[in-house]
């Protein structure tokens, strides 16, 4: 099986990010892979437990900058990567059209997994894009994959609670959600083996791909100061973890 | 009129609490004054808050041994107050100082013997049976990951380690020094938050007192600068403070990173505080099953000097900032993943940054100063929580023995430990040393 995994590089959640000009941030932070794409990362490698002669290969649109996120998703177990390299920003509708043509040019995929949407622009559709693009069906915020002959089984949360148990046959896409596993994360041996892995390194300019006919255009980014309110539970220990569990529930409907 | 009283604690983090606590017991009428909201809310807060008695001078080391007693009975030196956030727990896991090329560790040794601090030798299968995740290879010299030499294959084995059971670390320092505060508050000190000094007064070489940002002026004849990575700044303040010390202090950023254990190995519950000169990291477990991980600053590894208004204001950019920095992040997870080959590193870096408040030489300034009255409990060089009740009571003595007329300078305060019953020339902390040389220049102390 050839499980095409597509990781994007995005700032750290925890950095402070500081809005420069227009629609550019200061990029002197931390950058990783998007958290959502750890889980695609990591249940491919549980799907090579299950099929070892299947081969991992992570492909990533980004600034040169994003090696290290590869690096990362191989020390995860991914076979070799791909870095299309480019300096500018580009919408979900390149970035799908990018990701299909690397894809091609590499293999025939069986499985394309991704992230159910990044951290940064939260568009939540380059994988949709990527589907059409490959006439492929794809089904997001995956938390459960079991396959069954050329054929795949998948549960998606539709929201709390809410599960949707899905066919789709491969090849196809599959958008991982938090709930789908733990991230395996890679020990010292781990990276060691991940510096050489291969990454084929292409330039965005030589894949040549005609300009879209329409295009999302980012206009401006200002910064979302949000408000907070504090507020204090009191009571005995019984009624305290009552209301956090309320809380919980009814209004963060974590639980 | 303005509010006066016998002395002025400027922090009320884990050496300013204590100092303030000692006071009030012998019968000063102490204010304690805190920029922040609460008490341990300045670098206390972020320190590792660990518990051990192995340092690079037999001072050091008796100093840090007596420190255990009042860690191993909190409640007692506390007089059993009572705080309604509860007690700071010690953790007694036990220390593991691994004997390796970082670390004068013989030195150590001979002073554990002076001191008679408790410890028992580790051969390297006795330290694999209590810590079984290890690989015991040599990785000397330290080496950060950017160098390619870093992923060398180790050849030599280490040689085992000096285990001392009574070390381990407090769960919590910022609730300790809050615990602390409340004990003083029992004995009649008072505490003001919120409060930032910016001015310290003075007239014919003696303090006059303190004035606030809100302008508020309080009188007091003694001013004891416990300030953390300010304390420079507060120096700066007095008349001819900070231009009458040999040793100065400066605020060192230092990252601390959070690494889960590995899943088959109950750190949190088995595990040890270690210290490791090998790979330049110190250990020990954290909440979550967490491995805390802390670096013993290697030469190859880079220092940033800041500014604290700067740094705790965000400021200052990339590895400069109270950011934690992905290159520090890797150097100090990649070094323990070595020595745990199972541990698995997150991409994402977790942990603290804060900032040591730094001695030129990495021992700490507790003296009297050139103004009159005015007093220091400063260059903690991140290795002193763990004193901090000691120097408590020490200040607290030194302070009294200068108001009734000693002229330390001359003729140091000895310092009698109640504990090991050792006697400690206070002059060894001196603002007039000459820089020592037999320190770690880490903050192995």
């Amino acid at each position: 099986m050839k499980i095409y995994v597509c990781v994007k590089h995005v700032p750290d959640s925890a950095a402070t990010i500081t809005v420069k000009g227009e629609t550019e941030i200061e990029e002197g932070i931390t950058f990783l892979m998007n958290p959502y794409d750890e889980h695609a990362v990591t249940e491919a490698r549980r799907l090579k437990e299950i099929f070892p002669e299947s081969e991992i290969i992570v492909v990533c649109f980004s600034k040169p900058g994003a090696e290290g996120t590869l690096r990362s998703a191989l020390a995860m177990g991914a076979d070799r990567g791909i870095l299309v390299t480019t300096g500018h920003r580009h919408d979900p509708i390149m970035t799908a059209r990018v990701l299909k043509t690397a894809i091609s040019q590499d293999g025939q995929p069986d499985l394309i997994l991704t992230g159910r949407e990044s951290i940064d622009s939260e568009g939540m559709q380059t994988m949709f894009r990527l589907a059409h693009l490959f006439n492929i069906p794809a089904a997001t915020n995956v938390v459960q994959i079991e396959t069954a002959g050329n054929d795949v089984l998948v549960s998606c949360e539709k929201e709390a609670g809410a599960r949707e148990m899905l066919k789709l046959a491969m090849p196809c896409v599959l958008a991982a959600g938090k709930g789908l596993n733990n991230p395996r994360y890679p020990t010292f041996p781990d990276i060691v083996k991940a510096r050489k892995k291969e990454i084929n390194i292409i330039d965005f300019e030589k894949l040549d791909i005609p300009e879209p006919e329409s295009r999302v255009e980012l206009v401006c980014l200002a910064p979302a100061i949000e408000k907070r309110t504090p507020k204090e539970i009191t009571g005995s220990t019984t009624s305290i973890a009552e209301q956090i569990v309320s809380i919980l529930k009814d209004e963060a409907r974590v639980i | 009129m303005n509010k006066k009283y016998d002395a002025i604690i400027i922090g009320a983090g884990v050496i300013g609490a204590p100092i303030a606590y000692e006071l009030a017991k012998k019968g000063y009428k102490t204010l304690s004054v805190d920029k922040r909201a609460d008490a341990g809310e300045g670098s206390t807060a972020g320190s590792c808050a660990i518990v051990r008695a192995h340092y690079s001078t037999e001072d050091g080391v008796a100093f840090a041994y007596e420190g255990f007693k009042y860690w191993l009975d909190w409640e007692n030196y506390l007089d059993h107050v009572v705080d309604e956030k509860g007690l700071a727990k010690y953790m007694n896991t036990g220390s593991i100082l691994i004997k390796s090329q970082g670390h004068k560790w013989q030195d150590v040794k001979n002073h554990y013997d002076a001191v008679g601090v408790k410890y028992e030798e580790w051969d390297n299968d006795k330290i694999l049976k209590h810590v079984p995740v290890l690989d015991l290879h040599e990785f000397w010299p330290i080496r950060r990951p950017e160098d390619p030499t870093f992923f060398d294959e180790p050849e030599k084995k280490l040689e085992g380690g000096l285990f001392c059971p009574e070390g381990g670390y407090v769960n919590d320092p910022t609730l300790s020094a809050h615990n602390i505060m409340r004990a003083a508050e029992a004995k009649g000190a008072t505490f003001m938050f919120n409060a930032e000094v910016t001015e310290i007064r003075s007239a014919d070489g003696k303090v006059q007192g303190i004035t606030l940002g809100d302008g508020t002026q309080i009188d007091t004849p003694v001013v004891v600068n416990c300030a953390g990575p300010h304390s420079y700044k507060i120096n700066q303040m007095a008349e001819g403070v900070w231009e009458g010390c040999n040793i100065k202090t400066k605020a060192l950023r230092h990252e601390v990173m959070y690494c889960p254990s590995p899943e088959d190995y109950d750190y949190i519950n088995d595990g040890y505080h270690q210290s490791d000169g090998d790979i330049g990291c110190y250990v020990r477990p954290e909440t979550g099953n967490m491995f805390l991980i802390g670096s013993e600053d290697p030469d190859c590894d880079p220092q940033e000097w800041v500014d604290p208004d700067e740094f705790y204001a965000g400021k200052g950019g990339h590895g400069r900032d109270n950011q934690l920095s992905e290159e520090q992040w890797k150097a100090q997870c990649y070094r323990l993943g070595r020595r745990i080959p199972t541990l698995q590193v997150p991409n994402q870096p977790k942990g603290v940054v804060d900032l040591y408040d730094c001695s030129d030489d990495w021992i700490p300034v507790y003296d009297k100063s050139d103004l009159g009255g005015f007093y220091m409990a400063i260059g903690t060089s991140g290795n002193q929580y763990k004193n901090a009740p000691v120097v408590g009571t020490m200040m607290a003595e030194l302070i009294d023995a200068c108001e009734k007329g000693l002229d330390h300078d001359k003729e140091p305060f000895q310092f009698t430990m109640k504990y090991t019953g050792r006697k400690m020339d206070v002059g060894f902390y001196s603002r007039k040393r000459e820089i020592n040389y037999n320190s770690s220049f880490s903050v192995n102390g």
